[in-house]
């Protein structure tokens, strides 16, 4: 479904993306793993379109994607969530999906007929799904930072898309915040069919839920298998677990 | 006019020269308000008023010495610094408070600035048009290309070099420039060594705003000093510091140029749209180069 | 489709403010007539800027010249040309938005700061133009003492006038606030790198919104032409645009109302201050000031909070 190909991205003389290689399947849930600084974020600003690669090859359903503006790859299909929450802080929570989901059915340029009457169904159900219907009517800005992590995921599946990118979904949220996020991750693939990609420091979440695992490392690819093969790479063993695995 | 004989050789060169003595006031007056905006972030609007209370001010002190040289003289010295005065007091009675606000509210705390140093100027020094004269040896004019050209024009000729050299050392060579560059660039870090932001913007704020005021004892004997003189200036100095690059001192002197350049040449080629001529030129220089000529800080 | 955002309690207080402005002009005195008037245009244009403003989050650092050019451009055809009346009140804000279209489609490729200064030197330009076309414009003089047709003859007819355009325009612009667009345009405030991972082109709705914004603010100007009947440079002149930037943050800018009570204040401060004395920008200043360290969100916006924080509007509970 996605295939990245020898993919280099630097700044200012530092290659923060070094002949990364990715490949994702339909139906797959992904990991991208590595120590800070290995460029996962960097890699998936690539892929939805917010960075521009150097040179290398995103392919999208056979189509090549590198350098196209973010909002043309979010129609094709991609969607993603990010690490630090990236929500619109003063619109209330059902518009915060509200907006995504107008977008996706193409009804940002409406001038006339009220908001109000657009897309409720749509945008109720996925609240619904991530738990968040009862925060409907509260301003995003005045959520706990569990529920705008949430929201973040709500926002980025009010595109409807064929592949979700999720940027660390559990990074500063507490065990059973975690824990909910994981099942919701789980659910997602298997009742509405979604591809997930995804980055994450907590390998227990990874090696948990992940069919795939690819391995950064100063930019590079270093493997992408399924967690057992991972975890008996002893180049992975070196390079990142080290001690800890 | 007769058009062939305004595009003479020395018709051009006197051109040539009015526009870069202008282009030095400009520079002299957008260095500080470029200085400001490399440290604080923030386009200083009250920067013309201050321009203009430095114009009053060598006014009255000109005046105070009898009109004579040496009024001049201590007009030129005192006036800026009464200026960094008024606006250190800006400064640390209000300004320093709003410095982790939005970065709006500091523009528009600038605007209310403006406003009400306008007003008090006018509440000061009074409505009427007020003049300088300059040293004796600094009146009239010289013949260069043929035509004449005004001595005082030569001495900010001068000036502009000066002052231009003068930041250069001082945002280079000493330890506070150093530092004040340091906090353009990244203020938590400078922070984080112990040094206290809050002075170092102070202490940037009132040095652009000395600027504003040298710039405006500087312009004193070449304009009639009135109300009004802040916002002519204000809008001018915004769009040299932008093409120039915001924060950018190099770029602020390209964009002085520019500005006074074009409007001069502007006179020559078709007086009754000369006005139009720089704005023109930033139009297309923000088009070609949408950050400005030279590097920006930000 | 109406039922669906103007809720009745909201629409009552606004329905009988409404019947309250249309018979007050012959009950009060005529200076007062004129102020409201004055209050009613200058509230449109404040309300055009915010669109871009508070719920664009664009920094619009020139919206005054716009307002300009539809004044200009009704004022030169109703001087200089034969065209009947109507091809002015189109073309003015026609005109305004076409160039609004042109200085906008430079202006959204820019970020922030550097936005707000693209546009100050092409209003600028805009203005020098105005400022020195004598042929055309009258330059500093301006253009005075504009025929109007009978039926504006009276300044009870231009405050009626002015009065049901500006309603039109309100309704209008009420719509767009709550259409998606409107939700699509604050989404792009509060985040436009966001908006952009969720498929909004986020130039191409700023631009509309420009294009939407200085229409209006083009009928703006030709209802001050209606009231004023002159024109002069000031009209583009980039203080003006800083007030109407100043009426916006005074009302509130993330309201929609918020801006005509900034414009209301602001006019009525300038009216009735400045009888008592020539001071007056110093004390707007002043006002500005303690408005920055105090009430940041703004007038409207200030109480608006108060009200959630009681919970009395109900505005929240209806999704």
């Amino acid at each position: 479904m996605l295939r990245v190909e020898a993919v280099k991205k630097s700044f200012d003389g530092f290659l923060a993306v070094n002949e990364a290689d990715l490949l994702v399947e339909k139906g797959e849930i992904i990991a991208v793993i590595g120590p800070n600084g290995a460029g996962k974020t960097t890699l998936f600003n690539l892929i939805t379109g917010q960075l521009k690669p150097d040179t290398g090859r995103i392919i999208f359903k056979d189509e090549d994607i590198a350098g196209v503006p973010p909002y043309e790859i979010c129609k094709k299909g991609i969607s993603r969530s990010f690490q630090i929450v990236n929500i619109f802080n003063r619109l209330t929570v059902f518009e915060n999906v509200q907006v995504a989901m107008l977008s996706h059915q193409k009804k940002t340029f409406n001038l006339f007929s009220p908001a109000k009457g657009q897309v409720i169904r749509e945008t109720k159900e996925i609240l619904d799904n991530v738990g968040l219907s009862d925060k409907a009517s509260k301003i995003s800005g005045s959520l706990s930072h569990g529920d705008q992590k949430v929201l973040e995921m709500a926002i980025a599946l009010g595109n409807r898309p064929e592949l979700l990118i999720l940027d660390e979904p559990t990074a500063g949220l507490s065990p059973e915040e975690t824990s909910v996020t994981i099942d919701m991750i789980n659910r997602l693939t298997t009742d509405l069919g979604l591809t997930i990609l995804f980055c994450e420091h907590d390998m227990e979440l990874v090696f948990s839920i992940a069919h795939k695992i690819m391995v950064m490392q100063q930019g590079k690819s270093i493997i992408q298998a399924p967690p057992d093969q991972v975890r008996d790479n002893r180049e992975v063993q070196e390079a990142y677990l080290g001690g800890s695995a | 006019m007769d058009i062939g004989q305004a595009f003479t050789f020395a018709a051009l060169g006197s051109q040539f020269l009015v526009g870069l003595s202008r282009a030095m006031i400009l520079f002299v007056v957008c260095s500080g308000m470029s200085f400001v905006l490399g440290v604080l972030r923030v386009p200083n609007i009250a920067h013309g008023s201050l321009y203009m209370i430095g114009a009053f001010s060598a006014y009255s002190i000109f005046t105070l010495f009898g009109q004579s040289s040496t009024g001049f003289w201590l007009a030129l010295f005192l006036a800026p610094l009464v200026v960094a005065l008024v606006s250190l007091i800006a400064e640390r009675a209000l300004f320093c408070h709003l410095y982790e606000r939005e970065h709006l509210m500091l523009l528009l705390f600038t605007f209310a600035l403006m406003l009400i140093l306008g007003d008090l100027v006018k509440l000061i020094w009074g409505a009427e048009y007020r003049s300088i004269m300059a040293p004796p040896f600094l009146r009239g004019s010289i013949s260069i290309f043929g035509s004449p050209f005004p001595r005082y024009n030569l001495f900010l000729l001068i000036i502009g070099p000066i002052v231009a050299i003068g930041l250069w050392l001082f945002t280079n060579k000493t330890k506070i420039g150093k530092i004040s560059r340091a906090a353009a660039v990244d203020r938590e870090m400078v922070g984080a060594v112990g040094i206290n932001v809050s002075w170092v913007f102070a202490g940037a704020f009132v040095i652009g705003c000395y600027l504003a005021g040298l710039g405006g004892a500087l312009v004193a004997p070449t304009v009639s000093v009135t109300i009004g003189m802040d916002h002519d200036i204000i809008i001018e100095a915004f769009l040299i510091v932008t093409i120039g690059g915001l924060g950018n001192m190099w770029g602020t002197l390209v964009g002085s140029l520019i500005f006074g350049l074009t409007q001069s040449f502007g006179v020559l080629f078709w007086p009754q749209f000369a006005i139009v001529f720089p704005y023109v030129a930033v139009v297309v220089i923000l088009i070609w180069r949408p950050t400005g000529m030279l590097k920006s800080v930000w | 489709m109406f039922r669906n955002i103007f809720n009745l309690k909201s629409f009552v207080p606004i329905v009988v403010f409404f019947i309250v402005l249309l018979i007050l002009p012959p009950i009060i005195p005529r200076f007062y007539t004129y102020i409201i008037a004055v209050m009613f245009v200058t509230s449109l244009l404040a309300m055009s800027l915010n669109m871009v403003l508070g719920h664009g989050g664009m920094f619009q650092f020139h919206h005054g010249a716009f307002y300009g050019v539809g004044a200009y451009t009704f004022a030169l055809i109703l001087t200089k040309t034969t065209l009947p009346m109507w091809v002015g009140f189109a073309a003015g804000p026609i005109v305004a938005a076409l160039v609004g279209l042109l200085v906008g489609w430079f202006c959204v490729r820019l970020n922030r700061l550097y936005f707000g200064m693209l546009q100050i030197s092409l209003g600028s330009l805009i203005w020098a133009i105005a400022f020195r076309w004598y042929s055309l414009t009258s330059g500093d003089d301006g253009i005075h003492g504009i025929p109007m047709p009978s039926i504006l003859s009276s300044l009870n007819c231009s405050y009626y006038f002015i009065l049901i355009v500006l309603a039109i325009c309100l309704v209008g612009m009420y719509l767009i606030f709550k259409s998606p667009f409107g939700t699509t345009l604050q989404a792009i405030r509060d985040n436009p790198q966001r908006c952009e991972a969720v498929g909004v082109n986020v130039r191409r709705h700023q631009l509309a919104a420009i294009v939407i914004a200085t229409f209006f603010a083009g009928v703006a100007g030709v209802l001050f032409v209606v009231l004023e009947r002159s024109v002069f440079p000031d009209l583009l002149f980039w203080v003006l645009s800083l007030e109407i930037f100043i009426m916006c943050l005074l009302g509130g800018w993330f309201t929609f109302l918020g801006p005509m009570l900034g414009a209301a204040i602001t006019v009525a401060l300038r009216t009735f201050v400045g009888i008592y004395t020539e001071y007056w920008t110093l004390i707007l200043g002043v006002i500005l000031i303690l408005l920055i360290f105090f009430l940041p969100e703004g007038v409207f916006g200030y109480f608006i909070e108060k009200f959630k924080e009681r919970g009395t509007t109900d505005m929240l509970e209806e999704k």
